[in-house]
């Protein structure tokens, strides 16, 4: 018996390693801009130094980061990073300091486009969200608390 | 299949506002299926371009933390009859695609 289940439990564990691994290598293959050392971080320095380079990142009044004190459900939380007011924004990242992986997204702007996003990102439990603005190759950093109530990850 | 992809714009004082709401699970690979015990698969937009009159504008990167059916806004400088297009692929290469003539 105890044979029987060592046997199945490896097989069990194969078949995920084997997903996993097919899961992960898909994206890669397919799309060679996307930062998945970036991505796969498992903490906020890590993630940013991966995204921009460098941490060092300083403040300033024109940045404004617009999260809910209190989120009900985790699994969308709305946040608005206004950077609008900045000149020269050439990126700004979302990073949920908590998850497993603490970066959300990413954006990159050129042209006619202006220093601000809005959208819903998960959030598995209270956690600080962190705005990073690089604008004039410099990088500026906002900060929030969300208070979840329900989490958005599991579920 | 195609990632499907609501999109408005609005120009207000040479600023248009373009807002998009897209219909895709953006499952993080992280959330168990209790009947299995196994995760359930990846399957999240990762790239996301906005273009306004052919000229790159947004280009944006995402994980699996944004929220399902995501929505997503960007601010551009623009007049009105210009046109917005909006590019989506996801981890698996599914792909989608708005359009728009600003208003």
């Amino acid at each position: 018996m105890k044979r029987r289940s060592f046997l199945k439990g490896t097989l069990a564990t194969g078949a995920a390693v084997v997903a996993v691994n097919a899961g992960l290598l898909t994206p890669s293959a397919v799309l060679a801009d996307w930062n998945k050392a970036a991505f796969e971080a498992k903490k906020v320095d890590e993630a940013i130094k991966a995204v921009f380079g460098t941490t060092a990142a300083g403040e300033s009044g024109d940045l404004v980061l617009k999260a809910p004190e209190i989120a009900e459900n985790g699994a969308v939380t709305p946040i608005t990073v206004d950077a609008s007011k900045m000149s020269g924004v050439e990126s700004i990242a979302i990073l949920a300091d908590k998850n497993p992986t603490p970066l959300v997204c990413v954006y990159n702007f050129s042209g006619p486009a202006l220093g601000y996003v809005s959208t819903r990102i998960k959030m598995g439990e209270t956690m600080n969200v962190i705005a990073i603005v690089k604008a004039g190759g410099k990088l500026y950093k906002a900060q929030q608390q969300v208070k979840v109530t329900i989490g958005g990850c599991g579920g | 299949m195609s990632i499907k992809i609501r999109v408005r714009g609005k120009v207000r004082g040479g600023v248009a506002e373009i807002k998009a709401l897209m219909k895709h699970p953006m499952e993080s690979g992280r959330r168990i299926n209790k009947k299995t015990g196994k995760p359930y698969p990846p399957k999240f937009i990762q790239n996301v371009e906005v273009a306004v009159n052919g000229t790159k504008a947004v280009d944006a990167q995402w994980s699996g933390a944004v929220s399902a059916n995501p929505y997503m806004a960007v601010k551009v400088k623009a007049n009105k009859g210009d046109e917005v297009v909006i590019n989506v692929v996801d981890n698996t290469g599914d792909k989608g695609s708005a359009k728009l003539k600003l208003k």
